[in-house]
């Protein structure tokens, strides 16, 4: 099988010539029985099925299913991740300033540096945060920092997660099963260990917690149930991090606290790491009729009696239409230029951008500003005339709700076939952790990869998989 | 430990019992099948109303069919106690407490799971019934197994034990209540149709056969199994050990405070009665109320530790 990519390929700079982060790997890979690595492949998919890693797609029925997993690393070295660092922890704190202003004294709509009415009718934009200080000034704990590579030296940020970032999971699991299956080839790079994610998340869980209860504070995670898609990530993070998994119904406020009902009585609880979305949190703030949550849970919250990470409304800064403004929001609460480069992005809500992109489609990548999982959005070069006119007809209904932005040559990075390697496009999530000021990235994160040849969607819901990430150390 | 928790703990191991418990019952009516028995029907019409399926299973077959029954049994989705929605239940409740039990205990689980997934869901046929009962029971050993070696000796296995205990004194005591007349001591009535045959049935369906052969020199009388199951405390599925289990691992839970809570005093009268038990009682009032006790135990378990 020949290997062959029109665009920037991470390992191969033609069939013969390989980059040098990749030549110890593929010249590891290159004397192998390809009988024997078929059935480590397989050996790995039944590993994952074993430990019960998996997923849910929304569908009626309640299958699990895997992520497909990818035998070939990803390699980055140390001086491209180093500048990846130092680019996502300048991004997270700009959010986190950028969070305590605009529920504050919104001093950057003051200044003119962002459009009031992309705040105002923005529905990620959480009346009842106004004026109210989390515990330690801290919104953003933890984000997922999406990146895309298009070349040898450039990286951009796709999307800056940080509502409930979902992945670190599968990042640690990847790493656990490739230890486990290819101890030779990874013992012959120096690879920066992963695995230490919930020794930091749980560290800045503990420190993020109100100040009466700094000792020992009682954290729990918070989950939908086991219904929900990601339940295998709550019960692995919760595990690891030795805390209780816990559902709405296992809560209540009493007594201005927050307390979980344990097998001796109720206890009080001092940090929600939670992953439920922020209208479930409690049905006397937000939607009336969730029973996923706590009722009273944001009056202990207004009272600093708990600390919910990451904070309710922190879904702003997400948002598609604000992200084209991070590169502003760094420069005006750090004074500093950005390290990272956000991809040229195309506001519906403006009149000309509208009118380059309605006569555009069929270049541009179309997305919905609250959109996720890849869904709702039109891939203009791999669309059809019809699906391209009907979303033309979306866009016009509603051009407050759409932003696009021009298609990026995705880097690809080798997957394995019984055929042989073959080239598919990869993304990259990032994890970053943020505790009094300070930012920890986690070295790796997790490489999502389109599945299907030529595809650009990697999200786990449409097909794609997941590879092990390995950060050299210099 | 949060009171959902304890409850998804006991109730898994509930689930998990039962399962083991309904195929060794399943074995021992195969058996009967195999050496085309005279007594079949009679052992199915027990198995069945052991289970409480006996009016499910006839609304919709004529006869009581072996293959049919075995079926039915194991995963037809007309019984909501088939071998595969029972051991979905025990794994969603592992889900749920996944956090407590070891990833041992946890894979265990799943990888049963996964063998009766695939195994149940195509055709089966007469030859691998018997393969597919004892693979399951080799991988329920497996979760005991690494529940015993892999956890903390605390709480949270105590939930697990109350559970598995629980539900094989319920097990035990439907069992010895589906025929209670075989039990009868043999100078006063002699019941029609009774014989060695059946009281060695009782055995087999608890796999105790052999256990009780060796404690008895090899003499099946009904009084000798009657003791054997409800009074023997060395037997791991009479009632007597199920209780004395129960007792223990209330007592681990409440530490100092056990005296005072309403489990533990009624578990205490359970294994009160079981050594009062007297030659002259009525074997059928008898097993009924201490049924009814069993259940009560468990609400009170509930109750106590704010389980959901």
């Amino acid at each position: 099988m020949t290997y062959f990519t029109k665009t920037y390929d991470e390992a191969f700079i033609n069939e013969n010539s390989v980059r040098t982060n990749y030549k110890k790997f593929i010249s590891w890979y290159k004397n192998q029985d390809n009988d024997e690595l078929t059935k480590i492949n397989s050996d790995a998919m039944k590993f994952f099925e074993n430990t019960g890693v998996s997923f849910k797609v929304y569908s009626s029925d309640k299958k699990e299913n895997l992520i497909p997993f990818d035998i070939i690393p990803r390699i980055i070295n140390s001086k491209e991740w180093d500048k990846l660092v130092k680019g996502i922890t300048q991004r997270v704190l700009a959010i986190n300033f950028f969070l305590t202003d605009i529920y504050g004294q919104q001093e950057i709509i003051k200044h003119g540096v962002i459009p009031v009415d992309l705040i105002q009718n923005n529905t990620a934009f959480l009346k009842q945060m106004i004026g109210l200080t989390p515990p330690n000034k801290t919104y953003n704990h933890i984000s997922g920092i999406d990146l895309i590579k298009t070349n040898s030296d450039n990286y951009y940020v796709l999307e800056d997660n940080v509502r409930v970032p979902s992945g670190a999971s599968y990042m640690i699991e990847n790493r656990d099963t490739m230890i486990k299956l290819f101890p030779e080839p990874i013992s012959r790079y120096k690879v920066s260990d992963n695995r230490n994610y919930a020794k930091y998340l749980s560290e800045i869980l503990k420190k993020s917690s109100p100040k009466k209860s700094k000792i020992n504070p009682n954290i729990v995670l918070l989950t939908p149930g086991i219904y929900n898609s990601a339940f295998f990530e709550h019960a692995f993070l919760a595990d690891k991090l030795g805390v209780e998994l816990v559902e709405g119904k296992d809560l209540r406020v009493i007594n201005k606290y927050l307390n979980m009902k344990t097998i001796n009585g109720w206890k009080r609880v001092d940090v929600i790491y939670r992953r439920i979305d922020d209208i479930f949190l409690d049905p006397l703030s937000f939607k009336e009729d969730s029973f996923l949550g706590v009722p009273g849970l944001m009056e202990v919250y207004r009272n600093k009696n708990v600390t919910i990470a990451n904070a309710p409304g922190t879904g702003i800064s997400d948002d598609k239409s604000i992200y084209s403004y991070i590169p502003d929001i760094i420069k005006f609460y750090l004074g500093q230029k950005p390290i990272l480069k956000n991809v040229k992005t195309f506001k519906c809500r403006i009149k000309d951008e509208l009118k380059y992109v309605l006569d555009n489609l069929n270049k541009l990548v179309v997305k919905e500003v609250h959109g996720s999982g890849g869904y709702g959005m039109l891939v203009g070069p791999l669309a059809s005339k019809t699906e391209i006119s009907k979303f033309k007809n979306k866009i016009k209904k509603n051009p407050y709700s759409y932003i696009a932005q021009p298609t990026l040559s995705l880097s690809t990075c080798p997957v394995y076939t019984k055929k042989g390697l073959t080239p598919r496009h990869v993304d990259l999530r990032c994890f970053a952790l943020l505790a009094q000021e300070k930012v920890t990235v986690i070295d790796g994160g997790l490489t999502r990869v389109a599945l299907k040849k030529g595809s650009l969607i990697v999200n786990s819901s449409q097909g794609g998989g997941t590879k092990d990430t390995w950060i050299l150390s210099s | 430990m949060l009171g959902s928790t304890a409850d998804s703990l006991f109730w898994m191991f509930r689930y998990i019992e039962r399962v083991e418990n309904t195929l060794c019952m399943i074995e021992s009516g195969f058996q009967l099948y195999l050496l085309s028995s005279s007594n079949l029907n009679n052992e199915w019409d027990a198995i069945l109303r052991t289970n409480s399926i006996r009016h499910h299973f006839l609304k919709k077959n004529n006869s009581l069919d072996s293959l049919n029954i075995i079926n039915f049994m194991l995963k037809d989705p007309k019984n909501f106690n088939n071998i595969l929605i029972l051991f979905e239940k025990a794994r969603e409740n592992a889900r749920r407490s996944r956090v407590s039990i070891t990833s041992e205990v946890w894979e265990a689980i799943n990888t049963c799971w996964l063998y009766l997934n695939e195994e149940l869901n195509k055709k089966i046929n007469e030859s691998k019934i018997q393969t597919i009962i004892k693979n399951t029971r080799e991988k329920i050993a497996l979760i005991f197994g690494f529940l015993e070696r892999s956890m903390l000796k605390n709480e949270i296995l105590n939930f697990c034990y109350l559970g598995t205990f629980i539900e094989r004194f319920d097990n035990t005591v439907r069992i010895l209540n589906t025929r209670y007349y075989l039990l009868l001591d043999e100078k006063k009535i002699r019941f029609e149709g009774y014989n060695n045959f059946q009281l060695e049935m009782i055995l087999r369906s608890i796999s105790s056969y052999r256990s009780f052969m060796w404690k008895n020199q090899n003499e099946i009388k009904a009084n000798k199994v009657s003791y054997f199951l409800i009074s023997d405390k060395d037997m791991p599925k009479s009632l007597m050990f199920c209780v004395n289990e129960t007792i223990k691992n209330l007592r681990s839970i409440h530490k100092k405070n056990f005296p005072k809570n309403k489990s533990y005093q009624n578990a205490l009268s359970i294994q009160k009665k079981i050594k009062q038990k007297s030659r002259n009682f009525n074997n059928y009032l008898f097993l009924n109320s201490l049924f009814k006790l069993n259940m009560t135990l468990a609400a009170n378990i509930e109750e106590e530790f704010n389980f959901q």
